[in-house]
């Protein structure tokens, strides 16, 4: 079945996931997986779906003008053969969480490393709180280290990013446990 | 005497309630020993819950002594429990979660850190058991199957949603 990937975000406010899923199910598509979250005073969706019978983005139509018009932007991709699948991510996996005071290039610098050594990140959020007078940025991620790479290889890298952007960082193996 | 098959969610008797074994007879040491080689034979698997394979009786086998993070932490490897029943519970301890009945999807869930637990032994006796760490864990989360609970109905939060806006 042809899969496509939904974005859809909008000043956020209840009833935007039973207006946007209402759509979905009169239109006979089916929801795979999804994430939702509020950032800032926004709503995001972002939602892998299918329909039995629509191959393009087409087939869509204006089915969802509707939502446009309550004020959520909507965002359709066709995704290619396979596009709904991920891949089995084998290796440790590190929570690593980096806060300071805000400055540019925290993300950048903290990512840049990881993505250097082809480290997965799985799941990320940041996030701005502290005062106006003092900014605080908190950066918490999920990343799935190489095969052969140890946590406290990462401890190490993060050590040395820690001194240079004068950030706090922690790193935990996370050892998920199938009992 | 037999390695059993897994039963996988939706199968139905991992959601019911199970009935407290009244005799301790050669059925019931069969049935421990098939939770056994069932749990060795899945390699990584510290326990084993009766539902698990398709009986609906109140009996775990827990063994966290082969597991990387059990062996860390003082345990006493392979515990059978008839009609086990947690009798005290202390602290907290959250940890990834997975389960063999719910392949591909793991969660955050809290348990107690220290647990005393009271069950009746392989050997027919009465126990009273003080546990702690990833061994509580695993025991409560067999526990959990014998009474049609999965992890899933203890997710204690969204993978990152350690710093949600306050409102």
């Amino acid at each position: 079945m042809q899969h496509f990937a939904l974005t859809i975000i909008g000043r956020d406010r209840p009833g935007i996931v039973s207006q946007v899923t209402e759509a979905l199910y009169k239109l006979g598509c089916n929801i795979a997986d999804s994430s939702c979250s509020i950032l800032g005073g926004q709503f995001a969706m972002i939602l892998i779906i299918a329909h039995p019978e629509f191959a393009a983005k087409e087939s869509f139509g204006n089915a969802f003008t509707a939502l446009e018009e309550s004020g959520l932007s909507v965002f359709l991709r066709t995704l290619k053969p396979g596009g709904e699948k991920h891949a089995k991510i084998e290796g440790e996996i590190c929570m690593i969480s980096v806060y300071g005071a805000d400055k540019p290039g925290i993300v950048y610098r903290v990512t840049k490393e990881l993505g250097e050594r082809n480290v997965n990140i799985t799941d990320l959020n940041t996030k701005l709180i502290g005062s106006d007078e003092q900014p605080v940025y908190v950066m918490m991620l999920e990343a799935t280290l190489p095969e052969g790479m140890e946590p406290d290889e990462m401890k190490t890298i993060m050590d040395a990013i820690k001194d240079e952007m004068k950030v706090d960082i922690s790193v935990r193996a996370i050892t998920p446990v199938e009992l | 005497m037999a390695v059993r098959s897994i039963l996988l969610y939706p199968d139905p008797i991992l959601k019911q309630l199970c009935t407290p074994v009244m005799q301790h007879d050669p059925r019931v040491d069969a049935l421990i020993q098939d939770l056994v080689d069932t749990m060795v034979a899945a390699g990584h698997s510290v326990g084993v819950a009766a539902p698990q394979i398709g009986v609906s009786l109140r009996v775990v086998v827990v063994d966290v002594s082969g597991s990387k993070l059990g062996k860390k932490e003082q345990n006493h490897g392979l515990l059978t429990m008839v009609n086990p029943e947690i009798i005290n519970r202390t602290g907290k301890k959250t940890m990834r979660e997975g389960c063999m009945s719910v392949p591909d999807y793991t969660g955050n869930v809290d348990r107690a850190e220290e647990i005393v637990v009271q069950f009746i032994d392989r050997a027919g006796e009465e126990q009273v058991v003080r546990s702690g760490g990833f061994e509580a864990v695993a025991i409560q989360h067999e526990i959990d199957h014998l009474d049609g609970l999965l992890f899933l109905d203890r997710v204690s939060s969204l993978k990152t949603d350690l710093f949600r806006r306050k409102g």
